[in-house]
């Protein structure tokens, strides 16, 4: 379909990408195949910062009377270290508002909507690129700018920003007054990076609206996408529609920053002793309204992409139809809508007010509806299935389940009773981390274990793809399940030293002495010969964990380096005998991806249809029977008709 | 490679690509002003009465703006008609209608530009409040550079960690002259010194400084954690070999880094410094030398401070967030210290009673007691039918009472804006005639208002309130669209012959989808203006 | 749009006269608000004030979207778009203004109690 004689024109791009420089091709590229793999390795990059951010994080909350041990010579860290060399609060402080910041803007989202949203997207609806490859480029730089800022703020005296990634005035006003230079404090840079990465992600969104509305190829109507691109098209919507009240309370707290406004400053502030000299008058709770507005579809934009993912991984390693697509169509669509008017729900404790909370309290019990048909369909797609247990499918298949625990531990915190008690616990960090990490991320590796021979022509090994998988699902739940008992218990969130304030609570016996866990727990050194454990206790099985997990994470980027260059080659360009159309592709795709093209015949899914001759039937095959020819313009119509929104 | 759909419309969708972007954009700027409407409307629903600063109500307080908001509405509105005439002059194949329109449009922003240049600096630099620790509040005009604190430094003290220390900020015009001393390694240790005279040199030696003082610290928490180290590992040996009371063990030593730092200036150096910079001011005895003047960095200036006094000519009093039953013996009235101010005051708010009783009377029914809350522990306005003048000042409510009655306003005119001029020339004689609080001039009041009752002072700048912050954050970030829009257009009328001669169709696309930015940024002004000035 | 001719010269009158009636609506605007022909009540901001005031912007900004931007003659997606933008915008000034006004609890007391704070 496409209009070559519309626009003779246009010449621009012809065939010149072959003699193009090398900064070019691969730095200021417009193909959204490079941008999504610039967008991947920097969101791998800032990950793996965050990681580390979170790994000193652990050591003071599980040694908090001991030296952080390596880094603590190193100048910069002393700078923060007390004499002693352990973590002060303020560095405590920064690292965790840093840690969350860093994890969402600028690793998960990038990798899930910039990485693969970029890369798989315009591959799955058979178009030649994004609709419009140079505002591509330009959100992707936009993203770099954000994040450099961010990562450079370390390094200004004040440090980076300490507020926790939430923000919240008048903490976030307040910090850091000290410093003569107010715009070169962390706190500042941050807003400042936030509004760079909330631009990119609007191009970035509206990019991805406009691709999937208007470059589907030639048959590929609403219902034959793949789930993947309704996802992202979901994603798309919320971050183009959320993000802006966000950028809306940057600029606010900017001005309260820099200009002295008191947007989010109430009357009669004191800092320290002294008045505020601001005029007064703002609301704090403004500024978490504008917030958790975005906030709250951002854990969606965070967990879409890796659901959409899976579901693209699992059909097509257990040879059956995605159970459901339609139900999951229309899901997605009640949750992107649902996610906009849930955001109070993290609000509770902020004396709001009953009325309003138990409205939010309802709909937030109601997006748990569709969130459960997303699930329980991939679930019994599954089912009966003959299962190729390939580490893509490894990482999709335990997607399940955390993803389950992860959105069943929601509900408690849903229902404002029961919030009053967990609030700003481990219980809420067990809850979104086990969405996230054990989630998300699982999802995003599946992504790349599966689409990496695409890019690359080559396979990621196996044997190290296994050697990531186990560990990292243990070390996982070894994390983040003892979070849940300790917030049950009552321990805050934000304690840098592990709870010592908590003395009390922290007395609670988990294990007592001569019981096989506390047996296990004696062998391992965590508590004394003959004690009991305690609650306490855990932050060290915790924070082991953690610092295993980093060690696990070696083979990956062992097998993502060398596997690239020593890998076994594959065959085909399809290689797992999929059905979608990136397949049909050249490997790697080319810029322009299809040499011919694509048009879709069927349906996204069509594995082991009975009575064809292979166990799949793609997309961009023409089959025997006349169904399978691709709608002609009149009856795409009256589909999209009938299935948009 | 060829993106389909650029120019053509796809035909299920019935858009091109640019268009559908355009929507989506505008989606997301509908949400990103109606974000900041939003905010506006909270805050300004959610004023607790009498405690937080109060929002000026409608057309009364803005009532030398309103004009100026008038006419840019009409030249947005008059800009967006030209841009669809320049997008029909391109359909119709007209490129030479198609420019002349487009530049229009773009003079017209400029012209709207212009116009709040103007407002920006009035309300900036002509407008002052001070609100007095007691909650009572002065509107007018200000004589001295009132944010900035005189101060005549000797030395100064300052902390070498963080950042440069905030007087240094301060000083303009030529650097003085200065000798840092510095101590390395520990206190007691060696002092060092450095004669600087240029703001590059102290830079230089601050970071230079710093840095050293940094890898001290370094080496000395290092030392001091082997220290623990190795006691901790002689108590063990000791304890194994059942000597520990026989040995002696050696106790770690604290690290002791100096890191502070201080600068003897060769001859006191007068300096402003700036209000929001600094934290407190404590004064020594008359010709001690000892006044001290702490920044919000820790930074200490020694030395003599200057008279810090706000010279100001207030216009209004207003007493909303003073009790009732406190209002009598306001601050307010000692600071300005003029009988027939207070008088007049009181005169007029009696009279807002007078009307509001009318009002219910003629209603039949009780004054709310809400309303009585506005009146009398919040003069929120007071309706001024005495001195019916003009077109403007007709039916305008009074917000604040004047202090000097009406008639002084009258006599002047406005007594803002267009006379800038004459006032800066009246503070010379204010600043001549010093210890003339209340310099006689005509109606005008002058005083003095001591720092320390103080408890806010501020232009009509963002700083002022709500009211002014979501002013100036929303029509700024409108007058930024407004910029970006007028550029866009602006490349179409220049380097549009291009790709006119190429695909006329193609370029009257981009005209179409710059066009519908261009509207939806004259659609946010139509509901700012009513937000902004006459609500 | 782009028609026949007579069609084109049909559609600059209609915008001629939305541009004639914008500048009829920005006066009759700034005549209510300097001219308080409605303003009976109580001085400052009056709920009718506030109605007549964001009603005539109202007007205003539908003739410039509706015809000067063609949502008159708009694709299904762009309107669909449009209204999901405009229930989510309804959403987050409506949700967010509840949380003042809160039928079940009572703000009054906490207000007095700060006021007292304030006013000690
Ligand atoms: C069934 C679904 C879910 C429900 C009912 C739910 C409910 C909640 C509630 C009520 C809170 C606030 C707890 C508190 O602060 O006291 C919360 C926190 C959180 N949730 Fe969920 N959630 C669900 C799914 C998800 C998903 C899918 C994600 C993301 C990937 C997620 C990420 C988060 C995050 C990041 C926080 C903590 C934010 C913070 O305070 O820093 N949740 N959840
Ligand atoms: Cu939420």
């Amino acid at each position: 379909m496409s209009e070559t004689a519309a626009h003779p024109h246009d010449d621009v791009h012809d065939d010149h990408h072959h003699e193009e420089p090398f900064w070019k091709k691969y730095v200021f590229t417009c193909d959204h195949k490079v941008i999504g793999i610039q967008y991947g390795f920097t969101a791998l990059l800032f990950l793996a910062f965050g990681f580390f951010l979170m790994m000193v994080m652990r050591w003071s909350i599980a040694y908090p009377d001991r030296a952080v041990p390596i880094l603590s010579d190193w100048p910069w860290f002393q700078a923060w270290l007390d004499n002693e060399g352990r973590v002060t609060g303020d560095l405590y402080n920064m690292f965790g508002a840093m840690h969350g910041t860093i994890m969402v803007f600028l690793g998960v989202v990038p990798l899930a909507f910039g990485a693969f949203g970029n890369y798989v997207t315009p591959l799955q609806i058979g178009a030649p690129d994004m609709a419009f490859p140079r505002l591509n480029m330009a959100s992707f730089w936009c993203f770099l700018i954000g994040g450099v800022l961010m990562f450079v703020s370390f390094f200004l005296p004040s440090g980076a920003a300490k507020a926790g990634w939430t923000n919240y005035s008048p903490l976030a006003t307040t910090t850091d007054l000290g410093f003569s230079s107010l715009f070169w404090t962390g706190q500042t840079q941050w807003l400042l990076g936030m509004v760079f990465l909330i631009s990119s992600s609007l191009l970035g969104s509206a990019n991805v609206i406009a691709t999937v509305i208007n470059l589907r190829c030639k048959g590929m109507t609403w219902m034959r996408m793949p789930f993947f691109v309704w996802a992202m098209l979901v994603t798309a919507f919320l971050l183009l529609l959320a993000f802006p009240p966000l950028e809306v309370a940057a600029i606010m707290q900017l001005m309260d920053r820099l200009a002295g406004t008191s947007f989010f400053v109430p009357t009669g502030l004191n800092v320290g002793g002294m008045a505020f000299d601001a005029a007064g008058g703002g609301s704090p709770l403004l500024y978490q309204h504008l917030f958790w507005f975005l906030a709250h579809p951002e854990v969606y934009v965070l967990i879409l992409p890796a659901i959409a993912i899976v579901s693209e991984i699992l059909p097509c390693n257990t040879r059956k139809p995605l159970w459901g697509y339609k139900s999951m169509v229309y899901a997605v669509m009640a949750l992107g809508f649902l996610a906009f008017i849930v955001w109070a729900h993290h609000m509770y404790m902020t004396g709001m007010g009953p009325a309003i909370s138990t409205f939010f309290q309802a709909t937030t019990v109601l997006i748990s509806v569709p969130s459960v048909i997303l699930i329980t369909s991939l679930l019994i797609s599954m089912w009966g299935g003959s299962i190729r247990f390939n580490p893509a499918m490894l990482f999709a298949t335990a997607f399940i389940p955390m993803f389950g625990i992860g959105g069943l531990t929601g509900l408690p915190l849903a229902f404002n009773l029961t919030d009053l008690h967990l609030h700003d616990t481990y219980y809420v960090i067990g809850h979104f981390h086990y969405v996230v990490a054990p989630g998300t991320i699982f999802g995003l590796f599946a992504g790349i274990y599966h689409w990496f021979p695409k890019h690359t022509g080559r396979q990621m090994s196996s044997f190290l793809g296994h050697l990531h998988f186990w560990p990292s699902l243990i070390c996982m739940n070894g994390i983040f399940a003892p979070m849940f008992l300790q917030g049950m218990q009552g321990f805050h969130r934000r304690a840098f030293d592990g709870g010592a304030a908590y003395e009390q609570i922290s007395s609670r016996i988990l294990a007592e002495d001569g019981t096989f866990v506390a047996t296990i727990f004696q062998k391992l050194n965590f508590v004394a010969e003959g004690a009991n454990v305690m609650m306490i206790d855990l932050n060290q099985v915790t924070s082991t964990f953690a610092w295993l997990l980093a060690v696990f994470q070696v083979p990956f980027v062992i097998n993502l380096f060398m596997s690239a260059y020593t890998g076994k080659k594959v065959t085909s360009d399809n290689p797992w005998d999929a059905t979608t159309i990136e397949w049909a592709t050249p490997t790697p795709p080319p810029h322009g991806n299809f040499t011919e093209e694509p048009v879709a015949y069927r349906g996204p899914y069509e594995y082991s249809v009975p009575g064809a001759d292979k166990d799949f039937s793609p997309q961009f095959e023409k089959g025997e029977d006349g169904d399978d020819s691709p709608d002609t313009e009149e009856s795409e119509k009256s589909v999209s008709a009938k299935s948009d929104h | 490679m060829e993106i389909p759909y650029e120019v053509t419309p796809r035909r299920d969708t019935g858009l091109y690509n640019a268009k559908l972007a355009v929507w989506l954009f505008l989606a997301s700027e509908v949400m990103l002003f109606g974000g900041l409407f939003s905010a506006y409307v909270f805050l300004r629903v959610g004023v607790i009465d009498g405690v937080d600063v109060p929002w000026p109500w409608g057309i009364n307080v803005h009532k030398t703006f309103v004009l100026i908001g008038f006419i840019n509405t009409l030249v947005l509105i008059l800009s967006s008609v030209l841009v669809v005439f320049s997008w029909v002059a391109l359909k119709e194949r007209n490129f030479a209608k198609f420019r002349a329109l487009m530049l229009c449009t773009v003079a017209c922003a400029a012209i709207f530009m212009g116009f709040k240049t103007v407002e920006y600096r009035s309300k900036l630099m002509r407008h002052f409040d001070i609100r007095l620790t007691d909650g009572s509040m002065m509107e007018g005009t200000i004589f001295n550079k009132s944010f900035d604190i005189p101060f005549s430094v000797e030395s100064a003290e300052f902390n070498l960690i963080g950042s440069s220390p905030g007087f240094i900020f301060d000083i303009d015009g030529e650097f003085p002259e200065m000798t840092v001393a510095w101590t390395v390694g520990g206190s007691g240790g060696k002092e060092e010194t450095q004669v600087i005279s240029s703001k590059r040199d102290f830079n230089k030696w601050f970071v230079r400084t710093r840095t050293a003082m940094t890898k001290e610290l370094s080496d000395e928490r290092k030392r001091y954690r082997g220290e623990i180290k190795a006691k901790e590992k002689a108590v063990f040996a000791a304890e194994e070999a059942g000597t520990l009371d026989a040995v002696e063990l050696k106790e770690p030593v604290m690290p002791d880094v100096v890191t502070k730092a201080v600068a003897k200036l060769t001859k006191p150096y007068d300096l402003t410094a700036r209000r929001t910079r600094v934290g407190k001011i404590f004064r020594g005895e008359e010709g001690a030398h000892n006044d001290t003047l702490t920044y919000a960095d820790g930074c200490k200036l020694i030395g003599v401070g200057g008279d810090d006094r706000v010279i100001f000519e207030p216009h209004y009093v207003d007493m909303q967030l003073v009790p009732l039953h406190k209002q009598k013996d306001s601050m307010v009235w000692d600071v300005i210290g003029d009988k027939h101010a207070k008088e007049a005051w009181y005169k007029n708010r009696d009279h807002a009673y007078e009307e509001m009783e009318g009002y219910y009377a003629k209603k039949d029914a009780e004054i709310p007691e809400k309303m009585l809350r506005g009146y009398f522990i919040n003069i929120q306005s007071i309706h001024d039918k005495e001195h019916k003048k003009g077109f403007m000042e007709e039916f305008i409510y009074e917000f604040k009472a004047g202090i000097e009655g009406t008639a002084y306003h009258h006599e002047d005119g406005h007594h803002d804006d267009h006379h800038g001029d004459k006032h800066d020339d009246h503070a010379k004689e204010v600043g001549g005639a010093k210890d003339d609080a209340h310099g006689d001039h005509g109606h005008h009041v002058v005083i003095k208002v001591p720092r320390d009752k103080i408890k806010f002072l501020n232009s009509h700048g963002p700083r002022a309130g709500n009211y002014y912050a979501t002013y100036f954050t929303i029509t700024a970030l409108h007058g930024l669209h407004v910029i970006g829009g007028a550029l866009v257009l602006l490349y179409f009328a220049v380097f549009g012959k291009r790709l006119y001669r190429k695909n006329p169709e193609h370029l009257a696309n981009r005209v179409e989808v710059g066009g519908l930015f261009w509207h939806f940024v004259d659609l946010v002004w139509i509901f700012l203006f009513p937000l902004m000035y006459l609500l | 749009m782009a028609g026949s001719p007579e069609e084109m010269a049909k559609h600059k009158r209609l915008y001629l006269i939305v541009g004639i009636w914008l500048g009829v609506f920005s006066c009759v605007a700034i005549s209510l608000g300097v001219f308080p022909i409605l303003d009976v009540g109580p001085p400052g901001a009056t709920w009718e004030d506030i109605v007549i005031g964001l009603g005539v912007s109202g007007i205003k900004a539908g003739l410039v979207s509706w015809i000067y931007m063609h949502l008159n003659h708009e694709k299904g997606l762009v309107y669909k778009t449009l209204v999901f933008t405009i229930i989510f915008f309804a959403a987050l000034m409506g949700l967010t203004l509840f949380t003042l006004f809160d039928p079940i609890k009572e703000s009054y007391p906490t207000i007095q109690t700060l006021r007292g704070l304030l006013t000690r």
